[in-house]
């Protein structure tokens, strides 16, 4: 009896692992996996969701940078190498990066992390360094590290900032680009881009008047390597709440640098100059004095606060400072500290996404989203009730199409399964896959009844399986090609698609070893009996 | 109830040149069409935002798609309602910027934005006709290696080829834009216009027995399984028309097209072929 109806045997199985994969609590969405976006963990099953059947927003773009590759840096001062080519193309230090080779990327490399210098600029800046470097040797991107690090810090913001469950992974195209893919659920376009968008590279810098009181000397004290956060504090004054994020200075030579300028600047003194509380400085403009003592708060190269020095001063004169060099940074509002505090505590980012000019950005209202899913679930039942409908008006015959249907309806349900159980989300593209499925399930269905009703009735287990073997052949070939259609998409980054294939791709597979056999196993209890 | 019986053409009152004349023409004219546009435009189609990049933002507002125009600074593509509760969807060309920022000053609600920079999309052209070559030449040399002989194998995959040209054609003329969706429904259109292709060949060619009789075999069950999916395709079309889904409609009206151009293509086009094959092919 079994071994007839193993086929069955094996769908039955099948389903119960699906059962178990789609509702069981051991399926990968309840392992409490970080990647799961936040309001799913009450969803009835394990299946996890897309963007397009969630909300929330994607951003999918390669980071800004050139890259110099090969390069030949033994014997090079890299700090001095770093300087030279900042100057000469006229960026910043930080955009600037030279990698001496390392155990895993044996090859050294410089990289350019700016969009406003091209790769003949970069090549011949190069050259003026000594190095034999042509435009060829420059390639767009950036390296392994310098990604690893922009993926993580972005990471960092992204969990870190209130929007929870948001996702940073990369992705390479077969033309060799690679793309950094940020996902964040239930937040919008400009939340995400702001977050993102920029290094949020922030530094104390000390401003105090020059030498002959003709201008000002900037000189950066602190960057985020510097400092550990504790968190935002509030304080109401009279002049309204005040918000600071509360640090501390955790390399014991930049706290005694900080506290050698603040001294010998005359931050902390008294009487001529006074330092103490002596800061006019107004953002967007400047100080408003030929004698002002200001620690700006600097963003990406804009002052966003400047505070004066106050308690602190007494502590950095009686060197308990140095001990315990905690302090805290002001900010405008709640909003403007929170920012800080995300920036310090995830890090600058090397380089950014290249959004505008290479990139795509999705969003979608996480409530339409939650409409999209119900509806797409109408539409596939409704679509499976069409095909019930055609089924039943040619067959007649309930033994025939109801198994169809529910055979049909079962590939689907494995599908969702194997879905749930390598926690593939899912998406609009899918449930197209899903409905595609079910259409070529039950032309597959159809060729397998037609070969084994039509004509003379089969009456022993020979014909049947002679004449299920034909019908085999087709439903095999047409298998076969369509995963060879498929499968370019499978492996090409376009996005939706791919999904897409894959789904199409399992779904024939699952259709041609277990649901379609299983089928005729049912047919042939029906002829047989 | 409905009688649903798939009918007995009596293909011995036509010839193969009467049977394939008509898809051919069909064909011709979707090449024209295609051809056509192509001339006009530099594209075979027109392409969506995906392949040329630029925005698609989806608002609910009351305001007229003429006044949703006329909030947004720059150029707009076009303006076509989804779903049915006072839904838009509008399309900006590349370049165009703060989009979301004037549709919320303008008073619209931000159901879903969606931009592309255009060297993106670019990309995204020639990976989908990459995609799309290398399944038609992946399929074709299936094809040619499941039958080993050159007309049936020819008759299979120019039938898919018609398939899919002629939905081509058909999105030039409702408009409809080339999308990832509806690539991949062209997509899916090779395997499904190969399953019934198969199917009439491996009755014709592998069985013993007339070739009318194995013909009308192979089209009662061919035949019920493109009507199958024509319908479970139309149904999905209009429900999630109806629901404003995106994706969803545009796929399942290319496979509608699709699959009734393979309806044509296989019991024309490939039925004259293989006859060709039976009773000329061989015998000289």
């Amino acid at each position: 009896m079994i071994r007839e109806n193993w086929r069955l045997v094996l769908l039955a199985v099948l389903v119960v692992v699906s059962t178990v994969a789609l509702f069981g609590p051991l399926g990968a969405g309840a392992g409490g996996d970080g990647g799961l976006p936040a309001g799913q963990t009450d969803s009835p099953t394990n299946l996890q969701y897309g963007l397009e059947l969630s909300g929330g927003t994607r951003v999918r773009a390669p980071l800004v940078g050139l890259t110099a590759e090969p390069v030949d840096l033994s014997g090079t001062d890299t700090g001095q190498l770093q300087r030279d080519l900042a100057a000469e193309l006229n960026v910043s230090l930080s955009e600037v990066a030279v990698r001496p080779p390392t155990q895993e990327s044996p090859q050294g490399a410089v990289e350019v992390l700016s969009d406003n210098v091209t790769r003949a600029e970069f090549a011949s800046a190069m050259q003026a360094n000594g190095f034999e470097v042509t435009e060829e040797d420059v390639r767009d991107g950036v390296t392994q590290r310098t990604r690893d690090q922009t993926v993580r810090v972005l990471n960092d913001k992204i969990n870190e900032g209130g929007l929870t469950g948001g996702t940073v992974t990369t992705s390479r195209t077969p033309s060799g680009e690679t793309y950094v893919l940020v996902e964040v659920p239930n937040a919008n376009r400009s939340e995400v881009l702001d977050l993102i968008g920029t290094p949020g590279r922030v530094q104390v810098v000390a401003l105090y008047p020059n030498e002959n009181n003709t201008g000002f000397n900037r000189e950066p004290l602190l960057d985020q390597n510097d400092l550990t956060v504790s968190g935002v504090t509030s304080r109401s004054t009279a002049a309204g709440t005040q918000y600071s994020v509360g640090v501390t200075i955790s390399n014991p030579d930049a706290a005694e640098r900080f506290a050698n300028t603040m001294r010998q600047e005359g931050f902390t003194s008294q009487q001529n100059p006074n330092g103490i509380g002596n800061c006019d400085y107004v953002l967007g403009d400047g100080p408003q004095d030929a004698s002002e003592y200001c620690l700006l708060t600097v963003r990406d190269d804009t002052v966003v606060y400047a505070a004066s020095m106050g308690d602190l001063a007494t502590t950095i004169n009686n060197g308990q400072f140095v001990n315990s060099p905690t302090f805290s940074i002001g900010a405008p509002n709640q909003s403007a500290a929170r920012q800080l505090e995300i920036d310090l505590r995830a890090g600058a980012l090397p380089t950014t996404l290249d959004v505008d000019d290479e990139g795509t950005t999705y969003f979608l209202q996480p409530s339409l989203a939650q409409e999209f899913k119900l509806f797409s679930l109408i539409t596939g039942a409704v679509a499976v009730l069409a095909v019930s409908a055609v089924v039943f008006f040619r067959y007649r015959e309930f033994g025939v199409a109801a198994p169809m249907v529910l055979t049909a309806a079962a590939e689907v349900y494995l599908l969702l399964g194997f879905a749930s159980l390598v926690g593939l989300a899912l998406d609009l593209s899918h449930i197209a896959g899903f409905i595609a499925v079910i259409g070529t399930g039950v032309d597959d269905l159809i060729i397998i009844a037609d070969e084994i009703l039509q004509g003379e009735r089969v009456k022993t287990g020979r014909v049947f399986e002679s004449r299920f073997r034909k019908a085999f052949w087709v439903i095999g070939a047409a298998a076969a090609t369509t995963i060879i259609a498929m499968s370019p998409l499978a492996v090409l980054s376009l996005g939706d698609l791919q999904g897409f294939a894959l789904v199409t791709i399992v779904g024939v597979l699952l259709g041609v070893l277990v649901t379609r056999p299983a089928y005729g196993n049912v047919l042939r209890n029906i002829v047989l009996d | 109830m409905v009688d649903f019986e798939v009918p007995e053409v009596d293909y011995t009152r036509y010839t193969n040149r009467q049977l394939a004349a008509i898809p051919l023409v069909v064909l011709a004219l979707a090449l024209v069409v295609i051809g056509g546009y192509f001339a006009l435009t530099g594209s075979p189609v027109s392409l969506g935002v995906a392949f040329t990049g630029g925005t698609e933002l989806r608002v609910a507002t009351t305001d007229s798609p003429a006044a949703i125009e006329q909030a947004f600074d720059g150029d707009v593509d076009s303006v076509t309602p989804v779903g049915s509760d006072n839904e838009y969807l509008v399309t900006f060309p590349p370049g165009a910027e703060n989009i979301e920022t004037q549709a919320q000053s303008a008073g619209y609600e931000v159901i879903s934005v969606q931009e592309r920079a255009a060297s993106f999309g670019a990309d995204a052209q020639q990976q989908a006709l990459l995609g799309v070559g290398a399944a038609f030449i992946g399929m074709s040399v299936l094809v040619f290696v499941l039958f080993r002989t050159f007309v049936p194998s020819i008759a299979v995959v120019a039938s898919a080829f018609s398939d899919i040209v002629i939905p081509l054609a058909l999105m030039n003329v409702f408009g409809i834009d080339l999308t990832l969706g509806t690539v991949a429904a062209l997509l899916m259109l090779i395997g499904y216009s190969v399953d019934s292709d198969l199917l009439l060949n491996n009755h014709i060619l592998r069985r013993r027995g007339e070739f009318y009789e194995s013909t009308y075999r192979a089209m009662r069950t061919g035949v019920t399984m493109t009507l199958t999916s024509i319908a479970a395709m139309a149904v999905m079309t209009v429900v999630s028309t109806l629901f404003g889904i995106p994706l969803l409609p545009e796929v399942g009206l290319i496979l509608v097209f699709g699959l009734s151009a393979d309806l044509m293509n296989t019991y024309l086009l490939n039925v004259s072929l293989l006859r060709y094959y039976k009773y000329e092919g061989i015998a000289a």
